[in-house]
């Protein structure tokens, strides 16, 4: 069959203006944002979304940020077995500011009423205001989203983590706690087709809210062993806040030491709780001396550092070193 | 003058028929289990205190008002205490007998004459009523309702790292002190010394376990804090000198127990037995 070439001029006028339409759009959804009127912005907005919306329904568009979420410790600030047994079946008010924030804005969160199963979540922390806010402005449908330069610095997250805030202040180190914990890295903020082509890839943090691995070369090690006194040191090295750190949860770091003789049998012991509820956690590059004295011929010192989570009596190992005289 | 004369001593009467003094033979018996359902865990917020502080607020508002005359509100605070009041009577069954409706109902109705000294006399008779309930009931209310249980608390034992009850754990906190002060009394030191690790390991875990409930670090350290730092410190000088000086030691446990232990002991201990002796009770 032959298109007529009228037709096919047609065709290829749409297609043209099709394309001019769409990168100008693309153009000035990323890169010009403030160019849309206001009232251009609220007519992609979905009422719907004003109603502060469960996660489920965010997912619709960001698939992969709310799975990140729903693996993050976040998601079961409500839920949590460790939090509901600590709390006294969730009864102590204090807890609930920061188990169910209303909105996250760099003080104090208020608690919320509804949706308290979600725990932290998206509308938690990206609805202010009324407006949905976000580290980009953006004017997509559903929501138009307004840029806060509060997402990239650490009084976001201090608004419930105030004692880490306060002892990351103290180091004066540049990295945010969004640097470690919210590594970025180029993706879509969309999963959803259609949206995904409108938007150009951004640095996407990771909202499984990392909990960094600590390493030989964040706690450095150091010791003495001589006939009376074992002396062993642990530095924070890398980590600009104490290790462990936490507001009222109890990490812990346990470090195990056994004291051995020349035939290989166990003659003494001794153990540390490394815990920021004792105030004996390891402050950043600030070198924490250990002295045991030794009431037995000592030749070989064992020492085993071990890592044992808020939420959880469940400890991993760290590291382990063995000390001769 | 005169006018605040005669408020000042119907307060006081008021005051005196709510909370009257206290018999020596006194009984602390436990709430009934219907008074639950109106606090944590059964109910999200205390609603049985807060209605007490309804009507409270209620009664308070009538005198207010009574004496900056503004009788409108005279007239809505009257009501309100009324409804309350009836309200707070259907709530508990087993207290029921407490609530008299009608002296209620002869207070708003006194208080609507808008005559500050009827009012002060009516407010005798539904005083009392509040007064005999809060004389019976109300320290048990507390102790139930308002103390944390102490025996419900568990703890992990550092030493084994087991987990414990809280009554348990406290046993075993004193049974390594004396492994210290027994074996010092004996001239053991170097057995004084190793004990005194497992002793302080135990005792310095407190912070964490009395951090559940005191999140803030004055009170917090209150209990398991400088001075108890000072005390350790100054027990495991003498263990580790050549010639440990007793006095220095019996200073330093002196310290810990006073300022530890006693203290805390002071503040925690009695409601403590008095809630465990209910539940043991309970168990029967």
């Amino acid at each position: 069959m032959k298109i007529p070439p009228r037709l096919t001029n047609l065709l290829i006028g749409f297609g043209c203006l099709a394309i001019s339409s769409w990168v100008m759009l693309y153009f000035i959804i990323n890169e010009k944002f403030e160019w849309i009127p206001k009232e251009v912005l609220e007519l992609a907005r979905d009422p719907e979304l004003l109603e502060r919306p469960e996660a489920k329904r965010c997912s619709e568009c960001h698939e992969a940020i709310y799975e990140a979420w729903k693996d993050s410790r976040h998601s079961l600030s409500w839920t949590s077995k460790t939090y509901i047994e600590a709390s006294e079946n969730r009864t102590k008010e204090k807890c609930l500011a920061c188990h169910i924030p209303q909105s996250v804005r760099g003080e104090k969160p208020t608690p919320r009423l509804d949706r308290r199963e979600e725990g932290i979540y998206c509308v938690s922390c990206h609805f202010i205001d009324n407006k949905m806010n976000g580290p980009y402005d953006l004017m997509a449908p559903p929501h138009p989203t307004v840029r806060n330069p509060d997402y990239g610095r650490s009084k976001f997250c201090g608004s419930c983590h105030e004692k880490t805030f306060k002892q990351w202040q103290a180091t004066k180190v540049e990295d945010t706690c969004q640097d470690c914990h919210m590594p970025r890295t180029k993706g879509r903020l969309t999963q959803k087709f259609g949206l995904n082509l409108l938007h150009k890839k951004r640095m996407v943090g990771d909202h499984r809210f990392l909990h960094g691995e600590i390493t030989e070369k964040d706690i450095i090690v150091e010791s003495e062993l001589t006939e009376k006194m074992f002396t062993l040191s642990l530095l924070n090295k890398t980590i600009p806040h104490g290790v462990p750190t936490a507001d009222n949860g109890d990490p812990r770091l346990y470090l195990y030491i056994k004291f051995f003789n020349e035939a290989g049998d166990e003659v003494d012991n001794a153990k540390e709780i490394i815990a920021p509820q004792q105030e004996t956690e390891l402050p950043y590059g600030k070198k924490m001396v250990y002295n045991y004295r030794l009431f037995d011929k000592v030749s070989r010192a064992e020492v085993e550092l071990k890592y044992q989570p808020a939420w959880t009596k469940e400890k991993t190992d760290l590291w382990k070193v063995s000390v001769l005289r | 003058m005169k006018t605040l004369k005669l408020i000042l001593s119907l307060m006081m009467l008021t005051f005196l028929a709510v909370f009257p003094v206290q018999a020596k033979d006194m009984i602390v018996k436990e709430p009934p289990k219907s008074l639950s359902k109106f606090y944590p865990p059964e109910s999200k917020e205390p609603k049985w205190i807060q209605q007490m502080h309804k009507m409270s607020a209620h009664f308070g508002g009538v005198f207010v008002n009574l004496k900056e005359k503004d009788f409108e509100n005279v007239d809505k605070h009257a009501d309100k205490l009324v409804e309350e009041y009836k309200k707070t009577s259907e709530m508990v069954p087993e207290w029921e007998e407490y609530f008299d409706i009608k002296a209620a109902e002869e207070f708003a109705a006194a208080a609507k004459t808008h005559d500050i000294g009827k009012a002060g006399k009516a407010s005798g008779k539904l005083g009392k009523t509040c007064g005999k309930c809060h004389g019976d009931q109300e320290i048990s209310v507390w102790t139930k309702f308002h103390w944390p249980s102490f025996h419900k608390i568990k703890v992990t034992d550092p030493i084994d790292e087991k987990e414990v009850e809280f009554g348990k754990y406290m046993k075993s906190i004193s049974s390594s002190m004396k492994g210290v002060t027994v074996n010092f009394g004996e001239g053991q030191y170097d057995r004084a010394g190793k004990a005194l690790k497992v002793f302080k390991t135990r005792y310095m875990e407190l912070k964490s376990t009395c951090s559940k409930c005191h999140t803030t670090d004055d009170v917090k350290l209150f209990y398991v804090g400088k001075d108890a730092d000072t005390a350790f410190s100054g027990l495991a000088n003498e263990l580790n000198a050549e010639k440990p000086n007793p006095g220095n030691f019996w200073k330093n446990v002196g310290l810990l127990g006073k300022t530890g232990c006693k203290n805390c002991h002071l503040v925690h201990r009695t409601y403590s037995f008095i809630k465990e002796a209910w539940e043991e009770e309970d168990k029967k």
